[in-house]
């Protein structure tokens, strides 16, 4: 059974903090959560909401439908009630008049009774956050008391699970890896991994610079690691276009540079506080050219930990661009995760860098001694070395990492072939008892050859993207030859929800 | 060290008679002079370059550092200074490159004051594109790609490096080495940013902007920034008579990005790079 809360109101009314206290109560009994954020482009007013997601299994996306509303205005009412199902339930702001600027505690409380849930839990959450607030928890025990049990959940058996965004997962499996420097421009959905490394950065042994625009950041990234640091930079698509020049630079003087990106829809300013997965064509070709980059796809923000760490580790063993291409869903959704220990690679830098000996980089094909050349041999001899990087880069990746999983009944003849963020929405729609194997690509450059065998075997390939042309649907054709049957596509700025998505699979494969 | 050992295979492209090449000799003199009053090695040197004549001075010096592009010298040189506090950045530029493509760029290094140089190669000319107009160009020049003449005014770096509250701004001609030897020893030795206006003769394009020199007289290193507004304001760009002082137009000792960051304070005290950082930082 999975129950989803829609939590809304406006911008400052505290969404996240219901949502946010409880997803960590659920999480202490046991249960798995989904949080997706819906806001809108400015900091106070207008209307937000979270769809928090509950269930007993591992869980990574919402339904369409809501459960329950938690209404902090009108507005939430007025916009979600259609989605509200028959016997749905609202706990609105109007029954608690009297709370003041302790609403969200009573609504809070008010949710947990609706779910079966002892108000006791909540207030240890309140008490670790807040202290000891007993006007917070009294305003908890009115809502708590205010309400009927609509939903008997029980405690789960117990498991440690800790609620984890991507943008905080970007963070985590870069510090984990040794990162020294990350600087970065602010850019909606990039903006709170720079907060996210920023703010222990002195605990953390590292510095977090925020560069005047985001070719400056590209450049200061190049500077700071040709000096020997491990560096990182963010960026969204916008911000990305400004480093394509220095993205160039990296490919001929060959300093590692790992950029996350964090895609939104476009083209221009688009829809800045949503989500599309528009951007893999620019993070697979950006900047003049010919050399080589990785880019790598996470799923969820569980998979960006690791894939974060081997971002940085591939650019700095083969001295290439690597890309960690995540959007906005990922960064900012908040999954639960069962406490674990993460593979992370840590690595040192063991080239040659300046201070001891004279080394030196150029952005014009260089001769042996790192003087400019424009002798035609030259400039062929070094292109054929950096083309051959790659393909040493790729042979490596294929024996080290894992470039794709593969989900579901592996005999169908139904194949499912997505990346990044709709990897969510497709694990659930898996659950549902859909006849498909899912096929997601994690790494888009190098591609797995393998996959070709999976798309070979399948009767029906379907595609699944958050992005109006299907792009991962032409690297596939480019690299395979072979073209998916079918396209699920969606590009309204908002991610799949479950149901959605099963019916659409469903008569994809009909 | 020998002067020599600064030097490179590469052959030198600069036209003949280009003062570029009286640059070059002037940078060599100085890190030697440097080097052999025991204050640096010269492995410590970094240089990054962008594009344009002023930066095949890159090829010809045998130091470490990154040829970048156009425009980008400085962001680079911050980079470095991030990377490894410890090393003694110079960057060049033209006036194309520092006051067009990295404008953006010139104006926030003022504010965050890297402990590096900057050299400014200012021939008020395009001229590895072959004669278009820069930012410092006087007004009516005509060209191939402005044919009816410069509309605009040029842009006074100088008064631009004070507005954007500089702290160490001076002017040196490519005509005299020994000026030039002096200039960049106290630029380099200057704790901050420090931004070295060299105004240069181009001997094929914009000729009419050339044989300053004898306009040209020396001050005394200058600390008042009222002095200093009115020092720069001496010269525009675009007329063809009066003054150009050049020298130290104004210098003031600020915190350094350096000193600034808890982190590469102590990379700095701790003579490390970040291969052998502490496990944290501490603010104080």
């Amino acid at each position: 059974m999975v129950i989803n809360i829609l939590v809304g109101g406006r911008a400052g009314q505290g969404i996240n903090l219901i949502s946010g206290m409880l997803s960590r109560v659920l999480a202490s009994w046991g249960y798995y959560t989904f949080n997706y954020r819906d806001y809108q482009s400015l900091i106070r007013g207008g209307h937000n909401f979270n769809v928090l997601s509950v269930s007993k299994e591992p869980i990574y996306s919402n339904e369409s439908t809501i459960d329950v509303m938690v209404a902090l205005d009108d507005r939430t009412v007025k916009t979600h009630k259609k989605q509200l199902k028959r016997n749905g339930k609202i706990i609105s702001f109007s029954q608690f008049k009297d709370a003041g600027r302790n609403l969200n505690f009573a609504l809070a409380g008010a949710l947990l009774k609706t779910l079966g849930m002892p108000v006791e839990l909540l207030e240890d959450e309140i008490k670790k956050r807040f202290g000891n607030d007993s006007l917070m928890i009294e305003s908890a025990r009115k809502g708590f008391d205010s309400e009927k049990v609509s939903f008997g959940l029980e405690p789960q058996k117990s498991r440690k699970i800790f609620s984890l965004s991507g943008s905080a997962a970007v963070a985590i499996g870069a510090k984990n890896s040794g990162l020294d420097v990350y600087i970065a421009y602010p850019m909606t959905p990039s903006t709170n991994a720079l907060h996210e490394m920023a703010k222990n950065q002195l605990e953390d042994g590292m510095l977090v610079f925020q560069a005047e625009n985001e070719i400056s950041v590209a450049n200061m990234a190049l500077g700071a690691s040709f000096a020997g640091a491990r560096v990182m930079i963010g960026t969204s698509g916008g911000g990305f276009d400004l480093m394509s020049e220095t993205l160039s630079l990296q490919g001929i003087t060959e300093i590692p540079l790992t950029v996350y990106l964090a895609s939104r829809p476009g083209p221009g300013t688009g829809v800045p506080t949503y989500t599309a997965q528009a951007d893999l064509d620019i993070a697979l070709r950006a900047g003049h050219g010919e050399f080589p980059r990785v880019v790598i796809a996470p799923g969820t923000a569980e998979e960006v930990i690791e894939k974060v760490s081997e971002a940085l580790f591939l650019a700095e063993k083969f001295r290439v661009l690597s890309i960690l291409l995540s959007d906005k869903h990922i960064a900012e959704s908040e999954y639960a995760v069962p406490v674990r220990k993460f593979k992370t690679m840590r690595f040192s830098v063991s080239r040659d860098v300046p201070g001891r000996k004279i080394v030196r980089a150029s952005s014009y094909e260089c001769s042996n001694n790192a003087e400019s050349t424009e002798d035609a041999s030259l400039v062929k001899r070094n292109v054929d070395r950096r083309l051959k990087k790659y393909e040493l880069l790729k042979k490596f990746v294929s024996r080290k990492f894992e470039m794709f999983k593969v989900y579901g009944n592996t005999r169908s003849r139904n194949l499912i072939i997505g990346w990044g963020s709709p990897t969510g929405a497709i694990l659930d729609v898996l659950k549902r008892g859909v006849d498909v194997c899912f096929l997601q690509v994690i790494y888009l450059k190098p591609l797995s050859d393998k996959i070709k065998r999976f798309m070979e075997k399948a009767e029906r390939i379907v595609l699944v993207e958050n992005n109006a042309t299907g792009q991962l649907g032409r690297l596939l054709r480019e690299k395979t030859g072979i073209k998916p049957h079918r396209k699920i596509l969606k590009y309204d700025g908002r991610p799949f929800n479950v149901d959605e998505l099963e019916k659409e699979v469903r008569k994809a494969i009909k | 060290m020998k002067k020599e050992k600064l030097s490179t295979k590469s052959e030198v492209t600069w036209c003949p008679g280009c003062p570029n090449h009286m640059i070059l000799e002037s940078v060599k003199r100085t890190i030697t002079e440097l080097v052999n009053s025991g204050k640096y090695k010269r492995e410590d040197f970094a240089i990054t370059a962008d594009v344009g004549c002023h930066a095949k001075i890159f090829d010809y010096l045998n130091l470490s550092g990154i040829y970048g592009l156009h425009g980008r010298a400085v962001p680079l040189a911050i980079g470095l200074k991030i990377g490894n506090p410890n090393l003694r950045v110079l960057s060049f530029m033209g006036d194309g490159a520092a006051y067009s493509e990295g404008i953006s760029h010139l104006a926030h290094a003022f504010k965050y004051n890297p402990d590096t140089t900057l050299i400014v190669h200012d021939n008020q000319s395009f001229s590895l594109t072959t004669g278009q107009p820069t930012p410092t160009t006087q007004k009516g020049y005509v060209s191939k790609s402005e044919p009816l003449g410069t509309f605009d005014e040029p842009v006074n770096p100088l008064m631009f490096a004070l507005s954007m509250n500089a702290s160490f701004v001076a002017r040196t001609n490519a005509r005299d080495m020994n000026h030039m030897v002096e200039i960049f020893r106290k630029a380099i030795l200057h704790k901050g940013f420090s931004f070295v206006e060299v105004i240069q003769d181009c001997v094929v394009f914009n000729l009419e902007a050339n044989h300053k020199d004898p306009r040209m007289y020396k001050i005394r290193d200058n600390f008042s920034f009222e002095r200093a507004k009115k020092l720069a304001a001496e010269y525009d760009y675009s007329s063809k008579t009066g003054k150009i002082p050049i020298g130290v137009i104004y210098k003031e000792r600020k915190p350094t990005l350096e000193e600034k960051w808890p982190q590469l304070r102590e990379l700095m005290k701790l003579k490390r790079d970040w291969r052998r950082k502490p496990r944290s930082f501490k603010l104080k």
